[in-house]
């Protein structure tokens, strides 16, 4: 039975079933209905053969390889493999497809006769489609195609609420970055196929020790800045906070919870799998990009008061996260600590599959909300608790698993993070030590920088008094939104709670790569506690999870039998000096954050504008508004992109001259172009 | 035939060339690619009789009827039908013109192309004309303004192709070259299409004039 599910026809079957569900939505697309059930019928059933072939074929520990077709092209075939790595990347993108095709049965209808929900059922299966390819293939070329179909589809997918202006103008940026991305991809799979002579993945491997040492360097450059910018890595990250908002709530699940983990897992597949070995600089350089990924990209975060830009500038946070562990591993392994490197892997691998989770979690929570205010401005939520009580709860789990609050899954994946970059300061010599408490210092603050922002988050959304009239008449939303986001709510605790497993299983998946072959495992569990190294460091999430159940039990017990025993409670309303308690005695979003952002000025370079209207202009006693506007910068667009963008016109309007217009010029050009290219031939 | 025969029409082939540089009348210039049209005919009759070979006594009945009658026939009836007895000018002077094309010659002459000349070493000298004709017929193409000079100028570096090839020894399968020639027939009415409207919209054949689509 086990051998039938972890077989290629399972896979396939999953391929299929993404294909069908795409184009028969397309084909149905007269009745919203039914494209809609079609759609996402035919991807939860594809999500759920992908997730049973990924489960077991990470327990199981066996590779997959086969092709698709007789293609008798020299370099290109749809060949599959699917290693320990794959089948974890397919595991996560199965999982999250699955619970926001459950949430996008109900969350669809508010397009109902505005928009084609044909189109979207198509392309949304097609981009998971693209994403399950990307992460199978094994040979760059497919992988390239794969990548293009994941990036078109969801492309379309963030302009899909078109009649916004923004959203266009957010599709035309992702669409410009994921295609330079592209570029310096196909400029790393170029380099690699003219020192290796093979576009196979495994044929690379096998023949990577003839690429040499400074083109190594130029294609991990390159690979850096193409699947960086995937990824959403500062400076390559400013698409991601306009483009994930963009698309319906359950697309940015998928693109903020899933997409911008396939770039980081094809930096895996290079770095661990293809090129090695590779020089200590890559993995502090890895460690310095995720440092100021994490924290710059949670600092933003605080700034913003559009819930879903918030929620894509955490993204960036955390793929930040996520590159400290890998950063660490590559590090680790280049100078012969094998064991030490596992525990930076299990790390990465493990905050990929957390984030996943709890980013989609809180997208589809955000989506909820906004399905029912109209709008993603937290300045005009409040109060949202009362109509959204289950949303709320689902939230605010959410909120607590990216805080890495204990004893939901985000606290054990920084918690290995951590330890990885402890081991580091107490190993590495002076140089590379720095680099690792720098990291340390930068995921301290970013764990305490996020608190603050999801504090401020879920706070200014649903505690608290109604700051619109949108929120006074919103409702509980439906069934299948719910279910889709107490699934994922429940993963994040049952991840907490039995992050001990997890690890372990993490950890084989890491073992079954040939860097690791040799590698010791530095994480044990004794009974319910988790062991790094020999008594380095130990935590048990079932005995935190205990304490903290036990606490609140007692808090409460305490408050209502011991304390207030002789006490009769009254519910009366709050006093509020005399006046009516109104929305505008509440902190904003804005306000919560202010002080945070004051206190980094330096980098968010922050405009505050005060602006008083007064009841009578001439005596200015009396102020009828007041208004405060913070504004913060984009630095990297001020400081990097608008430079480049002057400069590249500059040289375009230099280059435009050579287009004249005139026939006879461009066969000129074609005439030198050929009298060259044959003299520079015959010289040799 | 002697190779001394063959090379004669080759220089015919080159001195068609060079006669359409410098004629700046457009029956001069179609008269010019009809006799290099039936130069191509003769070779490739000589190579039916060298080779024995019955397809291309077929493509040499082929390349009589488009590029020697047919050909000749629209740009005549075009010219005629327009009045465009005198092509525009060139872009170069004429001293400059053939300064360009003795250099031109030259290169094509000169050892650094020898690996492309040498492909059958009895006929290097041949092939290097051959290859000169290509170049000429390429400048012919740039250093116009004309339209219907242009269209000749391809329609020249086409006959040049097969000079070479012929002299190369890499003629190619029947249903190829059957494929040329129909691509070049379609290819002249609609040529001929596009020069009445052209000539229709601008009231000349001058493509400098053509400028004014950009505004």
């Amino acid at each position: 039975m086990i051998d039938v599910i972890i077989s290629q026809i399972i896979f396939i079957a999953s391929l299929l079933c993404f294909t069908v569900g795409g184009i028969g939505a397309l084909l149905l697309r007269k009745n919203d209905a039914i494209a809609n059930i079609w759609s996402n019928f035919f991807a939860i059933l594809a999500s759920l053969f992908g997730l049973s072939f990924a489960a077991l074929a990470v327990m199981s520990g066996g590779d997959t390889s086969f092709s698709i077709g007789a293609f008798s092209l020299p370099f290109f075939s749809l060949s599959f493999h699917i290693d320990q790595l794959s089948a974890f990347f397919i595991f996560i993108i199965s999982l999250i497809s699955l619970f926001c095709s459950v949430y996008a049965i109900g969350y669809v209808k508010h397009f109902y006769k505005k928009y084609d929900i044909g189109v979207l059922g198509f392309f949304y299966n097609m981009f998971i489609l693209g994403m399950l390819l990307v992460a199978s293939s094994s040979n760059w070329l497919f992988f390239l195609v794969a990548w293009e179909i994941m990036s078109i589809a969801s492309y379309f997918l963030v302009i899909y609420d078109r009649h916004d202006q923004n959203n266009v103008r957010a599709g035309f940026l992702y669409l410009i970055m994921t295609h330079v991305g592209t570029a310096f991809i196909i400029l790393a799979a170029l380099l690699l196929y003219k020192f290796t002579g093979s576009f196979d993945f495994a044929s690379i491997q096998s023949a990577s020790l003839l690429i040499p040492a400074p083109i190594k360097n130029i294609i991990f450059i390159f690979a850096i800045i193409g699947f960086g910018t995937k990824s959403g890595i500062i400076p390559f990250h400013i698409w991601l906070p306009d483009a994930h908002p963009a698309a319906p709530s359950h697309v940015s699940a998928l693109m903020s919870g899933v997409m911008i983990k396939t770039g980081i897992y094809m930096m895996i597949r290079i770095f661990l799998y293809m090129i090695w070995p590779v020089p200590v600089w890559w993995g502090l350089a890895l460690l310095v990009l995720g440092s100021v990924s994490s924290l710059l990209g949670v600092l933003y975060a605080l700034t913003e008061h559009d819930i879903k830009r918030l929620l894509a500038y955490h993204s960036i946070e955390n793929i930040g996260i996520i590159l400290l562990g890998l950063g660490s591993a590559l590090t680790f392994l280049s100078l012969g600590m094998p064991s030490l490197a596992l525990l930076g892997f299990t790390a990465a691998l493990f905050h990929t599959l957390n984030h996943a989770i709890f980013k989609s979690l809180l997208f589809l929570g955000a989506g909820s909300v906004i399905s029912q205010t109209h709008t993603r401005n937290m300045e005009e939520y409040g109060g949202l608790i009362k109509y959204m009580p289950y949303t709320a709860l689902f939230f605010l789990i959410g909120s607590m698993a990216i805080s890495a609050l204990p004893p939901f899954n985000g606290f054990f994946s920084e918690w290995l993070t951590f330890q990885s970059l402890f081991a580091g300061i107490t190993l590495l010599s002076f140089y590379e030590k720095w680099i690792f408490i720098l990291a340390s210092g930068s995921l301290a603050f970013t764990g305490g920088l996020a608190l603050a922002c999801f504090v401020k988050a879920f706070g200014a959304t649903f505690l608290a008094r109604p700051r619109s009239s949108h929120v006074s008449h919103a409702k509980e939303s439906s069934l299948s939104l719910r279910i889709g986001m107490a699934s994922l709510a429940l993963l994040c605790l049952l991840l907490g709670i039995g992050s001990g497993v997890m690890t372990v299983v993490l950890e084989g998946v890491g073992k079954n790569m040939a860097v690791f072959k040799n590698a010791a495992s530095v994480v044990s569990l004794s009974g319910q506690h988790i062991v790094v190294g020999k008594n380095f460091a130990s935590v048990s999430l079932p005995l935190l999870a205990l304490f903290f159940m036990v606490t609140g039990g007692l808090v409460i017990y305490i408050t209502k039998f011991i304390i207030n025993k002789h006490q009769k409670v009254e519910n009366n309303i709050t006093w509020d000096c005399g006046t009516d308690l109104t929305e505008r005695m509440e902190i904003t979003a804005t306000g919560f954050s202010r002080s945070i952002i004051l206190i980094f000025r330096g980098i968010l370079r922050p405009s505050i504008q005060h602006d008083i209207q007064y009841h009578d202009a001439q005596s200015r006693y009396l102020p009828k508004s007041r208004t405060v506007i913070l504004k913060v910068h984009d630095v990297y667009r001020y400081y990097f992109y608008q430079p480049l963008h002057l400069a590249v016109n500059a040289v375009s309007s230099r280059v435009k001259n050579i287009q004249s217009g005139n026939t006879n010029a461009y066969i000129l050009y074609i005439f030198i172009a050929l009298i060259i290219t044959l003299l520079s031939v015959l010289w040799k | 035939m002697s190779t001394l025969f063959l090379q004669f029409l080759l220089q015919i082939i080159f001195l068609t060339i060079v006669f359409l540089h410098i004629t700046k009348k457009n029956l001069d210039a179609i008269f010019a690619y009809g006799i290099q049209s039936l130069a191509i005919l003769i070779l490739l009759i000589n190579s039916f009789f060298e080779t024995g070979d019955i397809s291309l006594l077929f493509i040499a009945l082929l390349v009589c009827i488009v590029k020697v009658i047919l050909a000749p026939g629209f740009f005549a009836q075009l010219i005629k039908k327009n009045e465009l007895i005198f092509s525009a000018s060139t872009y170069l002077n004429m001293p400059l013109t053939l300064v360009v094309l003795a250099t031109l010659t030259a290169m094509a002459h000169s050892y650094r192309f020898s690996p492309i000349t040498n492909i059958i070493p009895a006929n290097e000298t041949l092939l290097s004309l051959a290859l000169s004709t290509m170049f000429l017929s390429l400048f012919l193409i740039v250093n116009r303004k004309g339209a219907l000079s242009q269209i000749i100028g391809i329609l020249s570096l086409e006959n040049s192709i097969v000079a070479f090839a012929i002299f190369a020894g890499l003629e190619q399968s029947l249903g190829l070259q059957i494929g040329i020639l129909f691509d070049i027939s379609i290819w002249l009415i609609i040529a001929t299409v596009f020069i009445s409207m052209i000539y229709k919209q601008f009231g000349s054949l001058d493509v400098t004039d053509m400028k004014k689509l950009k505004e």
